[in-house]
């Protein structure tokens, strides 16, 4: 009877919601509805089923013994609680997200890193003004003309002028 | 602008970068003679020193016939007034022009500047959210798990209904059995009653009750007439 009524915890469905990606909102919406359907399943059934009344039916059966047997059987019955089967695969799901978060996690920071250094490079440039050609290829390396590559002028293919 | 001189390296192993050249060149009197001349001239001889050193060198030159007017001094005056009244017309234009070419170079490396810039902190942003979102994931699972407490609760309840449900069903069947056959007997004893009363009538009693009925209708029909 302990194992029976494990505490439903209250979800913010709204807070869920909002951090959803968009990739993933059919999904979401599929959890959702199966939910809501448990829980109106749930709610529609009473916590316990009405009580027999046994009197009545002693009255009313002429057999004798009948109801007493039935009554004997009815409260020695022992209804078998479902068998959970699926929390342990849910912890090692989680177990599995939090490692995979973990990395994602790492790799949006290293990359946040590299944002960063080069937004720190670009905002910390000389303005255009004052810059020679040299400081301009040396700020964005792609400006640099190949000259090893196009000997004669204007060192680019004509058709990139 | 007139130049000074500008101060460039002048103690060991300065790292910093230069100062940025100045935009405009030097001033300049009549297009050709420095400013920097009359400025020198200036303490010694007052304003008019130079102009008179110009007007003197000059007149020395025509009368010494030291430069000789010919026809090339004519098609000297005849270019340079023409060129000079193209430039005064059209000088400013034309550098304006050449500035505007200038400015949209350095407007479009600035644009590409600055969307780099935007692209990058957008980046930014949405890596931080990315980090935000994957953060809820807790929500997840408690979803779950929720899901499986509610089926399993919902299947015992089920058990419990439907072995509630059996066994009410057995019972009402043997009391809804008991009623019918009570119900039949008497149904049918009922029946058999009636067939010996009915058989039990013998052609006289037939005889004297339909007398003794029609004898009371009169009877009735008598006082029903009065009351009418």
């Amino acid at each position: 009877m302990a194992g029976r009524r494990a505490a439903l915890k209250a979800i913010d469905w709204a807070a869920f919601a909002e951090r959803v990606p968009a990739a993933q909102r059919a999904m979401f919406n599929a959890l959702k509805t199966r939910s809501d359907a448990l829980s109106a399943r749930l709610a529609a059934l009473p916590e316990k089923p009405p009580a027999i009344d046994w009197a009545y039916y002693k009255a009313a059966v002429a057999k004798a013994g009948m109801v007493d047997e039935f009554q004997k059987k009815f409260s020695a019955l022992k209804v078998p609680e479902p068998v959970d089967t699926q929390s342990a695969k849910i912890d090692a799901q989680e177990q599995e997200a939090a490692k995979t978060t973990a990395e994602y996690v790492q790799a949006s920071k290293a990359r946040i890193a590299q944002y960063e250094n080069q937004l720190k490079k670009l905002r910390s440039m000389i303005p255009f003004e004052q810059m020679t050609f040299e400081d301009l290829n040396e700020a964005f390396p792609e400006t640099k003309l190949d000259k090893e590559k196009y000997p004669y002028w204007p060192h680019k293919p004509i058709a990139e002028l | 602008v007139l130049h000074i001189a500008r101060p460039i390296h002048t103690s060991q192993q300065c790292l910093a970068p230069l100062p940025p050249l100045p935009e405009k060149g030097g001033e300049v009197r009549h297009g050709l003679i420095p400013e920097e001349f009359f400025q020198f001239l200036y303490p010694k001889t007052g304003v008019t020193g130079p102009y008179m050193l110009g007007t003197g060198l000059l007149l020395y030159f025509l009368s010494k016939e030291i430069y000789v007017i010919n026809h090339e001094t004519v098609a000297a005056a005849c270019i340079l007034s023409v060129i000079i009244y193209g430039i005064k017309k059209y000088g400013a234009d034309v550098a304006a022009f050449a500035d505007k070419l200038n400015e949209e170079k350095v407007a479009k490396a600035l644009s590409v500047k600055n969307d780099a810039i935007k692209e990058l902190e957008t980046a930014i942003e949405q890596e931080k959210k990315e980090q935000w979102r994957v953060e809820g994931r807790s929500y997840l699972f408690d979803a779950k798990r929720n899901n499986i407490a509610m089926l399993l609760e919902a299947n015992y309840r089920e058990r419990l209904l439907t072995v509630y449900n059996e066994v009410k069903k057995r019972l009402d069947y043997q009391v809804a059995m008991q009623n019918l056959k009570r119900q039949k007997e008497q149904d049918h004893m009922i029946q058999w009653v009636e067939k010996n009363v009915v058989q039990s009538i013998t052609p006289q009693q037939q005889k004297e009750s339909i007398a003794k009925c029609i004898l009371d209708l009169k009877a009735l029909s008598k006082s029903a007439q009065v009351a009418v």
